[in-house]
């Protein structure tokens, strides 16, 4: 143990640090979204507020997503099974009980953690590559069942959702939508934030950087995995009724999509998937792409090979994302942080003169940690 | 009404899917044996076979069946380069993950590119025994169906001699079991888990090949394999050839049986029902052996 006196100050100053960079991603988020607030009054025309609405649905889809595999490293695929789900529990609920379309939207969530728990349960009982294979088969399935069950869910023939807000015209419903998602996504965001900051959250980590490590430390990482699993699609299932909502018209060919499910893992992956704003930035740059590739290719199937190529190269050159690659390069560019190495003789003889014998060896043990 | 004889011929019609369902899947147990890769565009490479072996016939007016002159040695390359070039380049540590990401993306790209070349219509061959039965002890069973699943039949043979009696497959199998100790013996493993992804890639041009002669073709046809055979080698046992052969003839079986009171659709979720059992009762899979015992 280093002694009181040398360990005080250390605290205090690492308090201090704490409390200004406890409120740095909460101011981070409110300024980021006032810029991207901004969107509906800038944009030319009503598409390109629709076009916002898309890109915000996926920002928000991607962040969902991030609390499961950002966390925990468990890439799935099969996301895009509890946007569906939240599509159609909302549209279902809404058309047969009218309720109020955002107690629909909570309900659905509910619906959708529910189907969730099983599948979890079955998927994170093994390691990594059934899992993967576990949320593809879930995205299948479910399509199969929405399509086959017409007499719910209307099959192929699809299935309209009634407008949450029937009296407003197109640009304006585009508007409300747009402040809707922007809400959702300040939501889904701070609850990433409090995740990262709370003991779960590094439980979490510790499954992402050696299960196998946090496993015989006592950590029970089947149920932190189970959690992370039921928060992210919990989120995943509000996007999708908020879209389903929005866009009005259901098919299972379009909601129960692995594209849909794996474009949304290369938003996350290009930004960052360690990072509160990689997906938001992944879902700006892929979403505009996408939609910018609809419009001019909408009747090729040239979106398909720009998106596996932009992921191929994504896991190949690019696998810790955007925001890594700039950390480091600043980390490059920035003067070399000292390591215990380039401590001097005098440093150290000073240190020796202030410090009790006793506290000098785990006081250089403490260094040594803090050396990258 | 069902009648003995519907029975008997789902039953037959079953193993004979089962066949080339069991051929498939060996295919993606030797890329998870060999790199813990589970290879997404196992399926997209059926479906392209499928096309080579169509646009094959269109052409030369041949049977589909020389075509695989031209698509397996060409899958056996691309296999290879795939291993080669991308799959051994990704981090150990993020392995799996990353390699189903990768495949994916190749997936993608093959369906794209089917659908630009070839558009999004159906296509299918024109066989001159297209529509003739053969009689199984009353029971009419296409010939194409037969066709196929003796091109399965062999080409399973063929693959578990190769892996049997071949130096090679027993460098492979050893590869399989135990890389450092494969390495120690001086088998150059990098060499060998190319061919072996060049291998399992063969199989799915006999696969495609075989499909094509009995179905329709499109390009997005590949999702209706993907979930089916992911299910066969989870239940069959990870990496496990015979669990995979047994777990895909069972399951053939099984849809087809289910395809009298349910429908073609329904009976679909077999696969699925029968992945998500897997997992909750016995997560290693019901046919495979422990690591030491595959093959």
């Amino acid at each position: 143990m280093p002694s009181v006196s040398e360990t005080t100050p250390r605290l205090r100053a690492r308090a201090l640090q704490a409390s200004t960079s406890r409120w740095r991603p909460v101011i981070a988020i409110v300024i980021a979204l006032a810029v991207l607030a901004l969107w509906p009054t800038i944009a030319p025309n009503p598409y390109m507020v629709s076009a916002g609405v898309v890109v915000l649905n996926y920002a928000v889809f991607a962040t969902a997503w991030n609390i499961m595999g950002g966390f925990t490293g468990y890439i799935s695929l099969g996301h895009a099974a509890f946007f569906g789900l939240g599509a159609y529990g909302t549209g279902l609920l809404v058309i047969h009980t009218e309720m109020y379309f955002l107690l629909a939207a909570v309900l659905a969530m509910v619906a959708t953690v529910i189907i969730a728990l099983p599948v979890g349960l079955a998927a994170l009982r093994v390691r990594g590559a059934s899992f993967v294979i576990v949320t593809i088969a879930l995205v299948l399935v479910l399509q199969l069942v929405f399509q086959s069950w017409g007499a719910v869910t209307g099959g192929s023939d699809g299935f309209v959702v009634p407008r949450p807000f029937p009296d407003m015209l197109r640009p304006e419903h585009h508007e409300t939508f747009f402040y809707l998602f922007l809400g959702l996504l300040a939501v889904t965001m701070a609850v990433w934030t409090l995740i990262d900051r709370s003991r779960l959250g590094a439980a979490l980590k510790g499954v992402r950087e050696d299960e196998d490590k946090a496993e015989s430390l006592g950590s029970p990482t089947m149920r932190l995995k189970l959690v992370a699993f039921l928060i992210s699609a919990a989120f995943t299932s509000l996007a999708g009724a908020f879209y389903g909502l929005w866009f009005g018209d259901l098919d299972p060919i379009f909601q129960f999509d692995i594209v849909l499910g794996s474009t949304v893992v290369l938003m996350a992956l290009l930004g960052g998937i360690r990072y509160l704003f990689g997906p938001l930035l992944g879902a700006l740059v892929i979403g505009a792409a996408l939609e910018y590739f609809v419009l001019n290719y909408g009747d090729t199937q040239f979106h398909l090979i720009a998106t596996g190529l932009l992921l191929a190269l994504v896991v190949l050159f690019l696998p810790d994302g955007v925001l890594t690659g700039v950390a480091q390069l600043r980390a490059r560019l920035q003067p070399q942080a000292a390591s215990i190495r380039e401590v001097s003789a005098e440093d150290l003889r000073a240190e020796q003169d202030r410090s009790d014998p006793g506290a000098q060896e785990s006081d250089r043990d403490a260094r040594t940690e803090e050396s990258p | 009404m069902v009648t003995g004889t519907l029975l008997f011929q789902s039953l037959i019609l079953g193993l004979l899917l089962g066949g080339l369902y069991a051929l498939l899947a060996a295919g993606l147990t030797l890329y998870f044996g060999i790199m813990r890769v589970v290879m997404l565009a196992h399926a997209s490479f059926i479906i392209l076979a499928g096309y080579i072996a169509w646009r094959f016939n269109v052409v030369t007016g041949l049977d589909p069946m020389f075509s695989l002159i031209i698509s397996v040695p060409l899958f056996f390359l691309i296999g290879f380069a795939i291993q080669r070039w991308l799959i051994s380049r990704l981090k150990p540590a993020t392995m799996t993950m990353m390699s189903v990401l990768i495949t994916f993306a190749i997936a993608l790209i093959i369906e794209g590119l089917l659908g630009m070349v070839y558009t999004g219509t159906q296509r299918r061959i024109n066989l001159p025994y297209a529509a003739s039965n053969f009689n199984f002890f009353g029971a009419a069973i296409p010939v194409v169906q037969i066709v196929s699943f003796v091109l399965a039949g062999l080409s399973l043979g063929a693959l578990y001699l190769l892996l049997k009696k071949s130096r090679f497959g027993r460098a492979l199998r050893a590869t399989i079991q135990h890389r450092e100790a494969a390495q120690l013996l001086g088998i150059d493993t990098d060499k060998v888990a190319g061919f072996g992804f060049g291998l399992g890639l063969a199989t799915a041009a006999v696969g495609g090949t075989a499909l094509a002669l009995q179905a329709t073709i499109y390009p997005s046809l590949h999702w209706h394999w993907i979930g089916p055979l992911m299910a066969i080698i989870v239940v069959g046992g990870l990496g496990s050839v015979p669990g995979a052969a047994i777990a895909a003839l069972l399951l053939g079986v099984l849809r087809i049986m289910l395809e009298i009171p349910l429908g073609p659709t329904w009976a679909q979720t077999i696969f699925y029902v029968a992945l998500f059992a897997t997992l909750m009762v016995r997560p290693q899979g019901f046919f495979g052996g422990r690591l030491a015992q595959r093959f």
